[in-house]
């Protein structure tokens, strides 16, 4: 299949990052709209994945993200609107032949057959001749660590060992098209850090277009080279990790991302609200001279070890700080600040308002009033 | 304190003697006695003027023509039934094993007659298969079709007694498999999907395996409740005609006042069948565990 | 075409994108049509056993078939339940099922506790018993007992149908699985509050396990009521025939055509079954199907 222009994402423009110039987008959704009986849970949703890009699809549960996703595999089409994959209308064409492939939360591998036949399994349908047929799956096998597994049944298999033949039985397909339904939720932690990093090694050898379906903002975070952020059925916003945590487009994103969220309050003018990020405050004895200075004091303390998180109560609101050193406890009086290009406003409507908005000059005055030494 | 821990020690005997005291008594008692008596010629009048004759009752049972024909009769039946029942509940299955509202109400309709009884069941066949008014002749007449002489000939006694056995029991064989097709998770089905696989090859490589041990399981019921088959030829054919439809039960009912002794040999050559048949299904199932 | 993910509520086609031609929607028609033809095949026979109790003896003759009745016939009724003491027969019905079930339940839990709470010396021997009773049918052991019964001079009374079945085979399994999922904590604490075991299975074992003693009821009534083998060969006379028996017997005492009353009988026999199916038909077909699969 052929491969897009990849384009390196520079600069801070905007949502996609991109330098301008031409995209070729691998995956497209066009005026979608998905509606389950009377419900409608996904309406007029327009997308573009990139060509070789590993793009992660984020939210809430609920939000449709793995909607949308098994809409570009044609498990659940469309009620309307058009899925088009390298720039053709798949909407008539049956799952098996999209050239997509999917690992499921599941795994969903076939338990009756042995591992070499789940993965071969795909390649007898696509009738690819017997030698190949071998090669390949001797060759996946290797790839993916399974070939002295190769004549067992699933049942004799741990759980990492069943994703494994997942992936093999979806790798060895050669697919244009990458889709994974949340396939780390099921293993343990420490495991799932490990394949964490062997999917994105996977993706940087490949070089095909993966789309990653995870509730886990953390896994989104570290793992995608866009992120799709939604909620109900709607796209929240669309960008590189770093554009999305500095440059959160609306509140949804801004607390949706970053572990603490970010810290929110009403600024009282305009049904503004302003907001800034824990790591991003600073805390001290003395009174500060930062744009946002308040007084409050020590709730909760939580040392982690590499830093400290704070719960902080003002008059008017209670904040989490993080902190790198170690210098407060409970009950103790601080001193916040926030310094004045840390902050973000946000409007009536929710979304962000950019830092070249003319009415954030008043709102920082407004900020600033509030603030006391 | 002795007393109490006494009565713990004896207290869990207690509580099994009802059971295992039916159980001994009316079960497993009567199987050695049945095996006694087989060796005897039984005297109904004066039980003591029985008289030991070894085997000669399984020399009788093994070389009397009767015997074979039932034996037969019962086999035919057996395999009917089987083949029957099995490929219609799979396919009836397969149909309806959508979740929906109006598939469980054809469900439940098919297995009405499995709760009914057998006997009022062979009553409404009798009724419609009757040769010269029945039901079923005139649907077959107006449909241009041939019409049968239904239970009261020796060719088609048979047939039309299998006809109503399967009837009867699709039902219960179709919600069984219903249920194993439901647990079947659909993701598996949508992996086939994006393997390319047409709907036939899901079904057999997919679907047929993992049902495989209920079917398996179904086999094995149907063939030993086939083997004692006996109120629907009781009450619709009597045996016969000419003994066409003389199972192996309804030949030891004939035999059960007059000749005690060859009745119960009988029994132990059934019991044995049924042995065997239950031994085989254990060693099979032993194999295939491996499932999920 | 494939596994549908939602559960649908009825048998609306599936909106979407795909399959929206009118291809599809007439197949989708024809597959209604055809189920309810497939339902019709299983019921038709009873309502065609109704029509038949409710015409004339003409009626019933007559060739093409009577679909419906001139005029109902309830006098059908009548005479079928006058062939023969069908007040007995059904009083003998009742007595034996629910003696049976009542009988079988007092046994059973006692039983089915012991096996899933305790430990004693020879337990597996006996539940070894109790699987292998369940494989021996009665086909084989009925010679035997109606000797046992007759030497005892039993066979002119009721207990012959019910005694034999105090052990339920099958119930005693069931119930064990459903007690051994009991957890232990819950029957420790109620020793520490000064239980008696006794106690401990009235209040705690049985309420816990209602599913599983209303599945083996439900199955305990149907195989009993609807029992012809085992009264069959049991019984010698009517005073302790059951109902099914007595509408067996219809065709004899009636002659070979007086079908009318024959099923005018049957209806008798078959409508209280199919009223409790109708209330409670997915507790019973649950039932038969878990006692399946075991």
């Amino acid at each position: 299949m052929p491969r897009g222009l990849r384009q390196e994402a520079s600069g801070n423009d905007g949502n996609t990052g991109l330098a301008g110039g031409v995209t070729l987008a691998s995956i497209e959704l066009v005026q979608v709209t998905k509606s389950f009986d009377k419900n409608v849970v996904i309406k007029d949703l327009n997308l573009k994945i990139e060509d070789g890009k590993f793009t992660v699809l984020v939210g809430p549960s609920g939000c449709g993200k793995t909607t949308l996703m098994r809409m570009i595999a044609g498990l659940d089409p469309q009620t309307s609107g058009s899925v088009l994959i390298d720039g053709k209308d798949v909407t008539r064409i049956p799952p098996g032949r999209r050239g997509v492939a999917m690992v499921f939360q599941n795994y969903a591998i076939y338990p009756t057959m042995s591992v070499r036949e789940n993965i071969e399994f795909g390649l007898k349908n696509n009738k690819v001749p017997k030698e190949e047929r071998i090669r390949l799956v001797e060759s996946i096998s290797e790839t993916v660590g399974l070939r002295p597994y190769l004549d067992r049944k699933p049942s004799t298999l741990s759980g990492g060992q069943r994703q494994r033949v997942a992936l093999a039985r979806a790798m060895v397909k050669k697919p244009a098209v990458f889709l994974m339904d949340e396939p780390l939720s099921n293993l343990d932690a420490k495991l799932r850090v490990q394949m964490r990093i062997e999917l994105i090694e996977l993706h940087k050898k490949l070089g095909t277009t993966f789309v990653y379906v995870t509730h886990d903002q953390v896994e989104a975070m570290s793992m995608a080279d866009t992120i799709v952020l939604m909620n109900q059925g709607e796209i929240q916003q669309e960008a590189p990790p770093e554009v999305i945590y500095r440059k959160p487009g609306n509140l949804f994103v801004a607390q949706f991302i970053g572990v603490p969220p970010m810290n929110v309050g009403e600024l009282g003018a305009d049904g503004v609200t302003f907001g800034f990020r824990p790591e991003h405050a600073v805390l001290s004895a003395e009174p500060g001279d930062f744009h946002y200075s308040v007084r409050g004091t020590i709730v909760t303390r939580e040392m982690l070890g590499s830093e400290t998180i704070y719960q902080v109560r003002t008059d008017r609101h209670t904040f989490m700080i993080k902190c790198t050193e170690d210098r407060f406890s409970a009950d103790q009086e601080v001193f916040m600040g926030v310094p004045a290009d840390k902050l973000f406003f946000f409007g009536a409507d929710g979304n962000r308002l950019d830092e070249r908005d003319q009415r954030i000059a008043g709102y920082m005055n407004a900020l600033r009033v509030q603030s006391h030494g | 304190m002795d007393k109490r821990r006494l009565w713990e020690a004896v207290r869990p005997y207690v509580m099994i003697l009802p059971a295992m005291a039916g159980i001994i008594l009316f079960v497993i008692y009567p199987v050695l006695y049945l095996v006694k008596l087989s060796f005897y010629k039984y005297n109904l009048l004066n039980a003591s003027r029985s008289k030991f004759i070894g085997l000669d009752n399984f020399t009788q049972i093994f070389t009397r023509g009767d015997f074979y024909s039932a034996l037969i009769n019962t086999v035919v039946y057996t395999v009917g039934v089987v083949l029957l029942t099995l490929i219609l509940s799979l396919l009836i299955a397969v149909w309806l094993s959508r979740k929906s509202r109006f598939n469980a109400v054809v469900q439940a309709g098919i297995f009405t007659p499995h709760i009914i009884s057998i006997v009022s069941i062979a009553l409404v066949w009798m009724w419609m298969m009757e040769p010269s008014y029945g039901l079923l002749n005139f649907l077959l007449k107006s449909l241009g079709l041939p019409t049968s002489q239904w239970l009261q000939s020796s060719r088609t006694a048979m047939m039309s007694i299998i006809i109503v056995s399967v009837w009867q029991g699709i039902g219960y064989y179709t919600l069984i498999i219903v249920a194993a097709l439901q647990s079947i998770p659909p993701s598996i089905y949508e992996a086939a999907a994006l393997d390319n696989a047409g709907k036939f090859k899901m079904f057999y490589k997919i679907t047929l395996p993992l049902i495989s041990p209920q079917l398996f399981f179904i086999l094995i019921i149907m063939t030993i409740g086939s083997f004692k088959v006996f109120d629907t030829v009781k009450i619709m054919t009597g045996g016969g005609p000419n003994n066409a439809t003389t199972t192996l039960v309804y030949y030891i009912y004939e035999f059960r006042t007059t000749s005690i002794g060859y009745a119960s040999a009988t029994g132990v050559v059934l019991m044995a069948i049924i042995a065997l048949l239950t031994f085989v299904y254990f060693r099979l199932l032993a194999r295939k565990v491996h499932y999920q | 075409m494939l596994a549908q993910r939602q559960v649908k509520t009825g048998e609306a086609p599936p909106p979407n994108v795909r399959e929206s031609s009118a291809a599809a929607y007439v197949l989708w028609i024809l597959g209604v049509l055809l189920k309810a033809a497939v339902i019709l095949v299983f019921v038709f026979p009873f309502l065609w056993m109704i029509s038949t109790s409710l015409q004339t003896f003409e009626e019933t003759m007559a060739f093409p078939p009577t679909w419906l009745p001139a005029i109902p016939q309830w006098s059908n009724f009548v005479e079928a339940m006058s062939a023969g003491p069908f007040l007995t027969y059904a009083r003998n019905s009742v007595v034996v099922t629910f003696s049976v079930i009542l009988l079988q339940m007092l046994v059973m839990i006692p039983a089915a506790y012991a096996f899933a709470k305790y430990k004693f010396r020879g337990k597996e021997l006996c539940f070894a018993l109790v699987l292998l009773a369940f494989m021996i049918p009665g086909q084989v052991t009925f010679i035997p007992v109606y000797l046992m019964l007759a030497k005892w001079g039993l066979i002119d009374s009721l207990l012959p149908q019910i005694i034999p079945f105090i052990s339920n085979a099958f119930g005693i399994f069931l119930l064990r699985q459903y007690f051994m999922q009991i957890p232990q904590e819950i029957i420790e604490s109620a020793r520490l509050d000064n239980a008696s075991e006794f106690k401990i299975i009235r209040k705690i074992m049985v309420p816990m396990s209602m599913p599983a003693l209303a599945t083996i009821a439900l199955f305990s009534f149907v195989s009993h009521w609807n029992d012809y083998f085992w009264p069959l060969v049991m019984t010698d006379s009517d005073s302790v025939r059951p109902l099914t028996m007595g509408i067996a017997m219809l065709r004899q005492t009636e002659g070979i055509s007086n079908w009318h009353i024959i099923m005018a009988g049957n209806v008798v026999l078959v409508v209280p079954i199919l009223i409790v199916y109708l209330f409670a038909s997915r507790q019973i077909v649950k039932a038969f199907v878990y006692s399946g699969i075991k």
